[in-house]
């Protein structure tokens, strides 16, 4: 069965004299438990793709269905227990006056779930960040601090699909391996569906069994790992981005 | 010749939890060249660099034996000599540039504010002027985002903005905190190439602050390594793929690679005794 399945989504933007069509007619599956990676020149839609799913982007036309349903309008309570999302701007997604600690335990209030501080605890805990920034400020943290909290925040109602927008591209090499392995772990374990953005070819073939590679808010080729990690693009567009990341490739 | 001298720099945040000592102790010099800053998440690279235009908010303060910029002494400087010198000589584009653009105003009236207030440029050339910086970026449509507020844009686009906006008034000295991580690797290559000309022909000096190791190692031409507040090692960033400190190599093993096998990642083991 099809996790996600997105039928020729196009999205609009209504702009001061002309449309800005920042997705058209883009068509993915992903599979229950399976990963998989959007990739492509900034500015091509992928962030889009991922909000339209939350509801938060003028679907113009297609279809979007999770586990097999269309989703509803307005999303709902039962969406945002199934289906998290990691927006890939942390600033802007954790509220400025909330302490860390509100920021993890009101989606639990929100639902109704008990035992909300050993939950906050064991959540600062799995994205590496000290019991003790429990009552700080999202301006009294690093980015790749804030970044963590982001991840955090989207784990604690348990979701089975996580929507992941460069999840790591704040992270050090160190921080970032930790996080994709906690990610792993998870998908292992619970059984997650992974949709997930990155700029970093490496991360893509780490995390994903299958990517999409997109320009100018349209679907330019998809590929499985093995073709991805074997070169074997079929499009321009494709191979220009893998041969510039080059740095990226085993025994580099 | 030395652009900018930085010696024993100390920046302290006073919380109701205690000291947080976000720096302690960092000395670098920097010519006309592109230095890198790499290291652990929180090891106080952004607040390096937000220290050189003293842009430390309360209950953070600075404290440093020197810091000094083409002969200006930044810990004596005035207020208003520290403002004539952020965005005009000394720039620094943000780690979230989202949230450091005016999210109530076009992005074409924050590129071109300056150009028409400061230069007294005519609005039809200030404009000329922003829709080439735009485009030396690689924005696309660079018409439609002049008329965008900064949430209509991609995280891309807002940090190629950012990157525009403070290149325009040509600095002498550039601080980059994550410049690049919102770009996919060919417009990045593009970006980069700006920097890198800027450095080179018009003997800019670019601080670059990333956590991507590779890119560091290709792009710059030294490079600083941050563990918790302190440089634990520098090196020429050519040879940054063979360092020597144990936690500049576990930084290096703990990189996935395509075609890897996919097994969990080394982790790594945070010896106490490199923040000493
Ligand atoms: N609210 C909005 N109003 C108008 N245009 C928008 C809005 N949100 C996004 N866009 C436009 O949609 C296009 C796609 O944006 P999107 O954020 O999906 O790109 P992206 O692939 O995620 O890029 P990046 O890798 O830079 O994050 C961009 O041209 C952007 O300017
Ligand atoms: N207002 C504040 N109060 C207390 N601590 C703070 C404050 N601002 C920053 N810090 C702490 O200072 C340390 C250094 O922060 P800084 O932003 O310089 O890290 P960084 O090296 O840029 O990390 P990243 O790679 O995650 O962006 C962090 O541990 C952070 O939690
Ligand atoms: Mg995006
Ligand atoms: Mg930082």
């Amino acid at each position: 069965m099809s996790m996600i399945e997105i039928e020729n989504l196009s999205v609009h933007y209504p702009a001061k004299g002309q449309l800005v069509r920042a997705v058209e007619g883009v068509s993915l599956r992903v599979g229950e438990k399976d990963s998989f990676g959007l990739v492509g020149e900034s500015g091509s839609g992928k962030s889009t793709i991922l909000r339209a799913i939350c509801g938060l982007a003028p679907v113009s036309a297609g279809t979007i269905r999770i586990g097999g349903e269309p989703v509803p309008t307005p999303r709902g309570r039962a969406f945002s227990r199934r289906v998290q999302m990691v927006f890939q701007d942390p600033y802007a997604s954790l509220h400025p006056r909330h302490t860390l600690d509100r920021t993890l335990s009101e989606p639990l209030a929100i639902h109704g779930i008990g035992g909300s501080d050993a939950r906050v605890v064991r959540a600062l805990e799995d994205v590496g960040l000290p019991a003790a920034f429990r009552f700080r400020y999202p301006h009294q943290l690093s980015g790749g601090q804030r970044q963590r909290v982001a991840i955090a925040r989207a784990l604690m109602l348990e979701p089975e699909i996580l929507l992941l927008d460069e999840p790591t591209s704040a992270l050090d090499a160190s921080v970032q391996a930790e996080t994709l392995n906690l990610l792993n772990r998870l998908r292992a374990e619970r059984g997650l569906t992974f949709l997930m953005v990155s700029h970093d070819l490496a991360v893509i073939d780490h995390m994903c069994d299958r990517v999409l590679v997109m320009q100018h808010g349209r679907a330019v080729e998809e590929l499985t790992r093995e073709a991805l990690a074997g070169a074997q693009m079929k499009t321009d567009y494709a191979r220009t981005l893998f041969e510039a990341s080059a740095d990226r490739m085993l025994g580099s | 010749m030395t652009l900018l001298s930085v010696k024993n720099l100390r920046v302290t945040f006073d919380t109701e939890a205690g000291k947080v000592e976000a720096v302690r102790g960092v000395s670098f010099s920097l010519g006309r060249e592109r230095l890198g800053i790499v290291g652990e998440s929180g090891s106080g690279k952004t607040m390096t660099g937000r220290s050189v235009l003293r842009l430390i908010r309360p209950p953070g303060r600075i404290e440093a034996e020197e810091m000094r910029f083409d002969g200006i002494d930044l810990m004596a400087a005035s207020e208003r000599q520290m403002r004539a010198l952020r965005g005009q000589r000394i720039a620094m584009v943000m780690q979230d540039p989202k949230y450091s653009l005016n999210p109530v105003m076009k992005i074409g009236a924050q590129l071109t504010e300056g150009l028409r207030l400061r230069d007294g440029m005519s609005a039809k050339a200030a404009r000329l002027k922003a829709i080439e910086a735009l485009e030396a970026v690689q924005i696309r449509g660079p018409e439609r985002v002049m008329e965008a507020y900064p949430h209509e844009l991609s995280g891309g686009m807002g940090q190629r903005v950012m990157i525009a906006m403070m290149l325009i008034p040509n600095p002498d000295l550039l601080i980059a905190d994550e410049p690049t991580s919102a770009l996919d690797v060919t417009v990045q290559a593009e970006v980069l190439s700006i920097l890198d000309g800027l450095v080179r022909d018009r003997g800019m000096g670019l601080i670059f602050i990333s956590h991507d190791l590779r890119l560091v190692g290709r792009f710059c031409d030294r490079v600083l390594v941050m563990y918790k507040g302190r440089v634990v090692e520098e090196l020429e960033a050519k040879n940054l793929m063979n360092a020597t400190h144990p936690y500049t190599q576990g930084l290096l093993n703990c990189l996935p690679r395509i075609g890897g096998n996919r097994s969990p990642l080394p982790g790594l083991d945070r010896a106490a005794e490199w923040a000493e």
